[in-house]
């Protein structure tokens, strides 16, 4: 089943969660939506789902007009970062609620098999007898993702499902998720604000902020083109560096205090105020590339590898490179770090009413 | 041995203060067990006796006590009936979705709890009495539910103000229509707030004076105002009064003592994350 939303406008009282949105998702698609909170994630998903009613633009499933049709006549399934699961009723009585339904009603005993493999599946098996209010918030989470996934769905809306598992829990899940058949086959509109998670798991990703999509596109777009220096800053821990500085006659990014110059892999004008960024594990400090002259500012493990900050003038580079490469470094000892001009991104300067876009192509 | 003296302290204010309060009850009490030749001693010495109830549920005065007090029973009950099955449908809708004119709506509704009964008594007075409605059991279950409706409406409202609209948003997504959302989720959460108002109504209809002193003469007259027959005719019997009054408080006692433990118990929320 496809999603499109075509210049969807909601606003609560003075605030607007969605200005104009478009979105697309293809038929059988994993799409991630991710954003920070409050940029209309959530919102975007009631629309969908029949339970926000937009003031303007259209929401099409199968290229059919969803104007006036219920939530129950929409077909879709929907977890609720809330949970939402009743806390007047049993875990197996909230897994069974669709099933019992006059839209979805299975007979009693095949219900309860589609419940039990549901449950095995999430690890919940155990949890049947009890109420909501004795669960811990990740069990909640999981009894929420099953009342999903024991139903038929042309669509699994999915708002932050799994954020209240903890790390381990997490990866494992997030793992399993798209093994999961039904979730395999069905079309998925998945909401999250945990970059690796979007990345983890999209099909295509689409970053949204202040209600609108900013851009669209599959892991590689996204992390090799970023729209623009904030999408390019959502994603990749460390932090890409984004050295600021100008484009000079020749061509080259020099930095803002002239420290140095770099080799830029795109045209942009000359005098034009712009960011130069760099993500750090594609600096390193012996391989080849551009060498600039600095010193140690900090050094910082994250387990194997080494996040080393370099000072290069006013500007600060941090880099990730392997233990063995930074034995034996301290504060202020000079080092060499090493940029190969095809890994840089150019941006424009960040302005006070937004980000920086990226310039040229690759 | 501070703290100690500030408890005891405490405790001897509680004391004084419930002989202050439960004083006239005991009053009643002792008024009640007294024989009719005895009732104006002021000494507490008596031989107590049950003659007062036996006259007063006996009908022995030819004033029809049981007969009010089925009448308070039906006209309460039906008056707290008839604003649940109105009141909580709208409660819930207010609680839920804001139209036009919702909030005036809402104040005219509210309005009629803080204009006194006595203002409108008398129009309402020559109305009973030329739609046929005076002292009947339609009219004052009608009349009572201009005092119970505002109180279930708005105690209500709040009580589905405060549960999360997700909720039912997750039935409607489970395949339930919005009729089905409301009875088989909003509602059965709201049981606690059911029991509170239900239990407030009742007595809210059960004590009023004013409306059955005016709208009934005999044949739906109520205890509130039966219980003051007795001190009617040449010698008022304070005794007979008394037994009546205290007869009268049953009711509602016995249903608080049913209710209490729906409203202490509440139900567990924690499914939603807050």
């Amino acid at each position: 089943m496809s999603i499109a939303l075509r210049g969807v406008v909601k606003s609560y009282g003075r605030t607007t969660a969605l200005d104009g949105l478009d979105l697309d998702v293809r038929d059988g698609e994993f799409f991630c939506l991710l954003g920070p909170s409050g940029a209309g994630k959530t919102t975007t998903l009631k629309a969908v789902a029949g339970l926000e009613r937009p003031e303007a633009g259209t929401i099409e499933i199968d290229g059919r007009d969803m104007r006036d049709v219920e939530p129950y006549d929409r077909g879709v399934a929907m977890c609720f970062e809330s949970y939402a699961l009743y806390p007047h009723r049993s875990v197996y009585d909230n897994l069974v609620s669709p099933l019992r339904s006059p839209r979805h009603r299975l007979p009693p005993a095949e219900a309860r098999d589609r419940v039990d493999t549901v449950a095995g599946l999430l690890g919940i098996g155990d949890l049947l007898d009890r109420m909501p209010g004795r669960l811990s918030n990740g069990q909640r989470q999981r009894v929420a993702l099953g009342r999903v996934l024991v139903r038929p769905a042309r669509a699994f809306l999915l708002d932050e499902p799994l954020s209240h598992l903890d790390a381990k829990l997490r990866q494992q899940m997030r793992a399993e998720l798209k093994a999961i058949g039904d979730v395999r086959r069905t079309t998925t509109l998945y909401v999250t604000h945990d970059s690796v998670e979007a990345l983890a798991l999209g099909d295509r990703i689409g970053v949204i902020r202040d209600g609108r999509i900013v851009q669209t596109g599959t892991r590689e777009d996204i992390w090799y083109r970023p729209y623009d220096t904030e999408v390019a800053r959502a994603f990749g821990r460390p932090r890409i560096n984004l050295l600021p500085g100008t484009v000079t006659e020749a061509g080259r990014f020099r930095s803002a205090d002239g420290a140095f110059e770099l080799p830029l892999p795109v045209r942009a004008a000359p005098g034009t105020e712009v960011l130069a960024g760099v993500r750090p594990r594609d600096v390193s400090l012996t391989g080849d590339g551009h060498r600039l002259p600095g010193t140690v500012y900090v050094t910082e493990v994250l387990g194997r590898s080494v996040e080393v900050t370099v000072r290069i003038g006013a500007q600060a580079l941090s880099l990730v490179a392997d233990r063995a490469e930074v034995a034996g470094l301290r504060p202020d000892d000079p080092v060499r770090p090493a940029v190969r001009p095809e890994n840089l991104l150019l941006f424009e300067a960040d302005r006070p009413h937004g980000p920086g876009r990226r310039i040229g192509r690759r | 041995m501070r703290k100690r003296l500030w408890g005891w302290l405490a405790d001897a204010a509680l004391l004084l203060y419930f002989v202050f309060a439960l004083f006239p009850v005991a009053w009643m009490l002792i008024l009640s067990l007294k024989p009719a030749d005895q009732l104006f001693s002021t000494y507490f010495s008596f031989t107590p006796t049950l003659d007062a109830y036996r006259t007063v549920l006996g009908d022995d005065e030819g004033i029809p006590f049981v007969r009010f007090f089925v009448n308070s029973l039906v006209v309460s009950l039906g008056a707290v009936a008839l604003s649940l099955v109105v009141g909580l449908p709208a409660a819930y809708a207010s609680a839920r979705w804001r139209f036009k004119g919702s909030e005036h709506l809402m104040f005219t509704l509210l309005s009629f709890r803080f204009a006194p009964e006595l203002t409108v008594i008398i129009p309402l007075f020559v109305l009973y009495q030329k739609l046929g409605l005076f002292d009947t059991y339609a009219g004052m279950v009608w009349v009572l539910q201009l005092v119970t409706l505002p109180l279930v409406v708005w105690i209500m409202r709040s009580y589905f103000a405060d549960l999360t609209p997700e909720l039912e948003q997750a039935a409607l997504l489970d395949g339930y229509t919005r009729r089905q959302a409301f009875f088989k989720v909003a509602l059965p959460l709201v049981r606690p707030g059911i029991a509170a108002v239900s239990l407030l109504a009742f007595i809210f209809a059960w004590n009023n004076f004013v409306f059955p002193l005016i709208l009934t003469s005999h044949e739906a007259q109520t205890v509130t105002v039966g219980a003051l027959s007795f001190l009617g005719g040449d010698r008022p019997k304070y005794h007979l009064t008394a037994a009546a009054a205290l007869i009268s408080v049953v009711p509602p006692l016995l249903l608080a003592l049913t209710i209490q433990r729906y409203l202490v118990r509440g139900l567990s929320f924690g499914a939603v994350k807050s």
